[in-house]
């Protein structure tokens, strides 16, 4: 019991880098665009299945297709600016709610219609990694590892570039933004462009853990909301923090119980974070 | 080089400015003044592309700029402060006026190289005196120092027109006298051709050349800052309001 307790905290952690992995996106794109992206964990499920696809009905190489699934996913990022967020930036904020959570509909049926209702997957074995009693899979240690390293370099491209510099600016102040001369249309296709490549990466660490249907990506939208509004709305150190929180408790607790329990566990947290604390975990108050 | 034509700008029911004229010619240090709410700052919105005018045009180096976003305007060289200096507080001191050397400059991300930026902020701070740490974050600053890295940022965009929003609002003595001497300098040394927003009257006559008014949206006077101040209707429009 203990050895599973602890391999059950193990994968919470490591599967809490790649949910702060999603927050990030989520509150990158909240952060600068201002827009709640309704539909983020359903663009994991496109971006799944766009690899999956590349790579059986291609034949390309599956390194090669992770990467070209990150590139389409970077594509449909600036997309969703350039057709749903621009036409709709002046417009009431339900309206944009609106609009982004019918793209989750689009997609989802988009999918059905493209690759059907079945569970699809790339079989890969890899190997477990054995400790004592305890086991850990190799591809949540990859896709851990993998998520902190790009973690850190979206915090370097924030901070040490100068396109980083001005997506904080605008994300801060978008009247001053532009008056030091940000073109606050080029950060947000940027903002797009990078939340959705890290929706295509996610995909990518996710193909050697799971099989991907059209309604895959719900589970993540919700996650990610989570983990997002339980940190702080975006508020990227908090998002990050919470991703672990929310990782660890319901992996623990799907162990101690059940799935079903572990799900309800995380939105009990987000409820009472909502009730103590509204601003979340980091946020302050406004 | 900056000409203002019969500007309108209606807000709603509020006639905010009436039909404004305006020409400033190159190196020249404007004062323009006004009782509150006479549309000075909405003025500056216009010319700065934050609002584009209801009715007629800004003319800049013969280019009619009047709709341009404001991020464009900034780059073809016309900077501003805001009359609430707001730094971003996430960002350094550096940071902030970086800024205004990487993305006010024509060519952007020619100085992609972060630390030929920082070397050039850390020259504006000089140039304006803030003494404060480069790498501290602007959130308790004083009243003086918020307006020299508002100064310090604008100034960093390298502006032909600088567009100075009651930079002395809020001010002590002492940095009464540094505010309003960075204006000078800068004018001075990097020939700057400077408008400049002001309610601390006294400050303000010694240094411009000439004195703008307006009142209720419309410009009422324009000359040197003596016969100005001698004028009836800019003294009955001061006095109206007291
Ligand atoms: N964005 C806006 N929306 C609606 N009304 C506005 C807006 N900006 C300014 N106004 C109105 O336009 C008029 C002129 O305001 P403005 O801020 O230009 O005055 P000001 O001369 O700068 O005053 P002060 O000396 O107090 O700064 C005021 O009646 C103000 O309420
Ligand atoms: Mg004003």
């Amino acid at each position: 019991m203990v050895e599973q307790i602890i391999m059950a905290l193990l994968n919470g952690i490591l599967l809490g880098g790649v949910l702060a992995l999603l927050a990030f996106g989520l509150n990158l794109i909240f952060g600068v665009v201002k827009i709640i992206h309704m539909a983020y964990g359903q663009f994991v499920m496109l971006g799944f299945y766009f690899i999956y696809f590349f790579y059986t009905a291609w034949h390309i190489p599956l390194l090669l297709s992770m990467a070209m699934g990150i590139v389409a996913m970077g594509l449909i990022g600036i997309l969703v600016q350039l057709v749903i967020i621009n036409p709709l930036l002046k417009a009431p904020r339900l309206n944009q709610l609106l609009a982004l959570a019918s793209l989750i509909i689009v997609v989802e049926n988009l999918a059905q219609v493209i690759w059907g209702a079945d569970y699809r997957g790339i079989p890969l074995t890899m190997p477990i990694i054995q400790f004592g009693e305890i086991f850990i899979r190799s591809s949540f240690l990859i896709a851990f590892i993998g998520a902190i390293l790009t973690l850190g370099l979206l915090y370097l491209f924030l901070n040490r570039t100068y396109l980083g510099l001005g997506i904080r600016a605008v994300a801060q102040d978008l009247e001053m933004a532009k008056g030091v001369g940000i073109n606050p249309n080029v950060i947000y296709y940027l903002t797009q462009a990078t939340g959705g490549a890290l929706t295509g990466l996610v995909a990518a660490f996710f193909i050697p853990i799971y099989t991907v249907h059209p309604h895959f990506g719900a589970s993540f939208t919700l996650m990610a909301f989570v983990i997002v509004v339980f940190g702080g709305m975006g508020n990227l150190l908090g998002g990050f923090a919470s991703a672990f929180i929310i990782g660890i408790a319901t992996s623990v607790t799907a162990v101690l119980s059940s799935k079903e329990i572990a799900d309800i566990l995380a939105l009990v947290l987000f409820i009472g974070m909502m009730m103590i604390r509204p601003q979340g975990l980091f946020g302050t108050e406004s | 080089m900056l000409e203002i034509q019969n500007v309108t700008k209606v807000f709603g029911g509020i006639l905010a400015l009436t039909g404004v004229s305006l020409k400033v010619g190159e190196g020249s240090f404007v004062g323009l003044i006004g009782p509150n709410g006479s549309g000075k700052t909405t003025l500056f919105n216009v010319v700065s592309g934050a609002f584009p005018p209801s009715k007629g045009n800004v003319i800049f180096n013969g280019q009619a700029i009047s709709g341009m976003p404001p991020n464009h305007i900034c780059r073809q060289g016309i900077a501003r402060t805001f009359q609430i200096p707001q730094p971003i507080k996430s960002l350094t001191v550096a940071e902030n006026v970086m800024l205004g050397t990487i993305f006010g400059s024509q060519q952007i991300g020619t100085a992609c190289g972060l630390d030929r930026a920082r070397e050039e902020a850390l020259q504006w701070l000089d140039f304006v005196g803030l003494k404060l740490d480069p790498e501290s974050y602007p959130d308790r600053m004083t009243a003086g120092d918020l307006r020299k890295l508002e100064m310090a940022r604008a100034i960093a965009t390298r502006p032909k027109v600088l567009l100075a929003d009651e930079v002395l609002s809020g001010l002590n003595r002492d940095e009464l006298k540094d505010a309003s001497g960075i204006l000078q300098k800068a004018r001075d040394e990097l020939g700057l051709t400077i408008i400049w927003v002001e309610h601390v009257m006294h400050v303000l006559m010694k240094l411009v050349e000439r004195v703008v008014v307006l009142n209720y949206g419309m410009l009422i006077a324009d000359g040197d800052p003596a016969s100005v101040s001698k004028d009836e209707r800019v003294i009955e429009a001061y006095l109206g309001r007291h």
